[in-house]
């Protein structure tokens, strides 16, 4: 894993001004790190002295113990093949959700690469520079940053307040919020891929559609799509907590179970959660290899 | 298998029949009997638009906005620290430098490296708001829970990529390190950590800007920040202070992402 989103346009000597900013950035981290402990330990009922009672550590082990179906009269949901059916159900909802948030999120990266892109607005990749390119592409970035920089939940709390509940509105809140990471990922890698192949192909007289389809897109395809399957292992994990928002599949169900003490059942919702994650680590990690090895 | 059929399987067109097929999948799982928007949904949005023009700018309700700002900010930089001192020693113990080669211990080595990152897998695969939301319910609402639920899912991360950083750390300085005699720990403190320490710190500031949106929405177990205020004025209509809280928000996100970005390519070579 290399150093993420940085640029190459660093100090090659290394000598002094790169420590600087790095001197003073690390200083004020210390501060921050002491006064926003400090801040909180304060505050009196930050539950900081909880973590050193016996009985918070009983309750966590009840908890537990119920999660795994102890302490309820009723038989547990473990030994019921039909819960397993209905909550596997609820389960697929999830994984729909989450493929629908990555087709969003996709369909619209793709919309908006040549836009997001610098060297599509400044001429390098062929074609004339112009204003009015400019102006699109600080639009999309801008866009791209507000996107990125609104949490999946918050998307979503406004985005239940038009749309019916079910897995779209949540679909809609997963998509948005991975457009702008996408979005913004994959601009960058246009920018950075060789211009070469766009401008011979914009000099032979090829059409922009061509240009995108044979000078960009082979070049920067496979990065787009692993963007999109790491992504996509992240997104799954986010897809239950959208669900909490009345968006249906496991997470709304584990809010309801929740409110209902019904801890077994949580228990269960738990082990259909892990198991998705699970299953899409493994796919997602599949599909990285295919599409590197073209 | 013929040669055409194994290079179709391995080939793009398989690939993109399965996304075609996901995507179609996925689209009829919706439920598409009932109507997609809200009665009275179109005009909701609108009014919710209107509202940006212009924000909430009473003075009372601003100073709201940097007290939930700082109290986002403060859970943030606890969660992340917290994470850090969990993920760095289990980062360490998971890329196997610490151990001695010496013989006899390799299988013990290979099984505390497993086990270990075994552990980061799990922490980092439940999300942090399910982790809040089991820590409240099995030890109460706190600060302090909210802090651990965001620092479980964020060291599971942290550890696994230090871990990475860590094996990456070209071998020759730690080889010339080992020939001196000198103990593992001393070879982690005088070998590994200086090379990996820009990697690593460029990292741990990257995933900062991940924490304040954690941070942010760490609201839905009652913790105050900016989340708790958006859901407080959602549920009483007040878009305008909703648009307000969303800039702060916004501009949070931005600083904290410029922040460590200047960071990141401070330490570029």
């Amino acid at each position: 894993m290399a150093r993420i989103g940085t640029d190459s346009a660093g100090h090659k000597d290394g000598t002094r001004p790169r420590f600087s900013v790095l001197r003073v950035s690390v200083y004020a981290a210390a501060l921050l790190i002491v006064v926003a402990w400090g801040f909180i330990l304060l505050d009196g009922d930050s539950g900081f002295s909880d973590l050193f009672r016996e009985r918070t550590w009983q309750n966590a082990g009840r908890f537990v113990a119920n999660l795994a179906g102890a302490g309820s009269d009723q038989p547990s949901p473990f030994v019921q093949p039909t819960r397993w059916l209905d909550t596997g159900r609820l389960a697929m909802n999830t994984l729909a959700m989450s493929v629908l948030a990555m087709g969003i999120a996709g369909v619209g990266a793709l919309v908006l690469l040549m836009p997001g892109a610098r060297s599509v607005s400044d001429g390098t990749l062929g074609g004339t520079p112009s204003r009015a390119g400019t102006a699109v592409y600080v639009a999309t970035r801008a866009f791209y940053t507000l996107t990125r920089a609104i949490p999946e939940l918050v998307w979503a709390m406004l985005i239940v307040f038009f749309l019916s509940p079910g897995i779209l509105p949540g679909a809609l809140a997963l998509g948005i919020h991975n457009l702008g990471i996408v979005g913004r990922l994959t601009s960058e890698v246009v920018e950075n891929l060789d211009p070469a192949p766009a401008r011979a192909l914009r000099s032979a007289g090829a059409s922009s559609p061509k240009v995108l389809l044979y000078g960009v897109f082979p070049q920067a395809l496979p990065m787009f799509l692993t963007f999109l399957m790491y992504r996509w292992e992240v997104v799954i994990r986010t897809t239950v907590v959208v669900g909490f928002l009345n968006a249906g599949g496991l997470g709304r169900e584990f809010r309801l179970r929740m409110s209902w003490f019904h801890y077994d059942d949580v228990g269960m919702l738990l082990v259909w959660y892990l198991l998705l994650v699970v299953a899409v680590d493994v796919l997602s990690a599949q599909l990285r290899r295919r599409v590197r090895w073209e | 298998m013929s040669t055409r059929l194994e290079s179709w399987l391995t080939g793009p067109r398989l690939l993109t029949l399965g996304i075609v097929a996901a995507m179609a999948w996925s689209l009829s799982r919706v439920d598409w009997q009932q109507p997609v928007a809200h009665t009275g949904g179109g005009a909701a949005a609108l009014k919710v638009l209107l509202a940006l023009f212009p924000p909430d700018l009473a003075p009372d309700f601003l100073m709201i906005c940097v007290v939930a700002s700082w109290h986002t900010l403060a859970y943030a930089v606890a969660g992340m620290s917290l994470a850090v001192a969990l993920g760095l020693p289990m980062g360490v113990l998971a890329s196997g430098v610490l151990a001695s080669t010496a013989n006899g211990s390799r299988t013990r080595r290979r099984a505390s490296m497993v086990a270990v990152r075994f552990a980061l897998a799990a922490m980092r695969s439940v999300h942090e708001l399910v982790w809040a939301l089991l820590f409240v319910a099995a030890v109460g609402l706190s600060p302090m829970a909210a802090i651990l639920a965001m620092a479980i899912p964020y060291a599971g991360i942290l550890g696994r990529i230090y871990a990475e950083l860590l094996q990456d750390v070209p071998p020759e300085p730690v080889a010339a390190l080992k020939t001196t005699g000198a103990s593992p720990l001393r070879v982690l403190l005088y070998g590994y950590f200086p090379m990996a320490l820009p990697d690593l710190l460029s990292y741990t500031f990257y995933r900062l800007e991940c924490g304040i949106r954690a941070a942010a929405i760490m609201s839905f177990v009652g913790i105050d920040g900016i989340g708790f205020q958006i859901e407080l004025s959602l549920a009483d209509l007040l878009f305008r202070q909703v648009w307000t809280l969303l800039i702060f928000l916004v501009a949070l996100v931005v600083a904290v992402d410029w922040w460590s970005g200047r960071v990141r390519r401070s330490m570029a070579y």
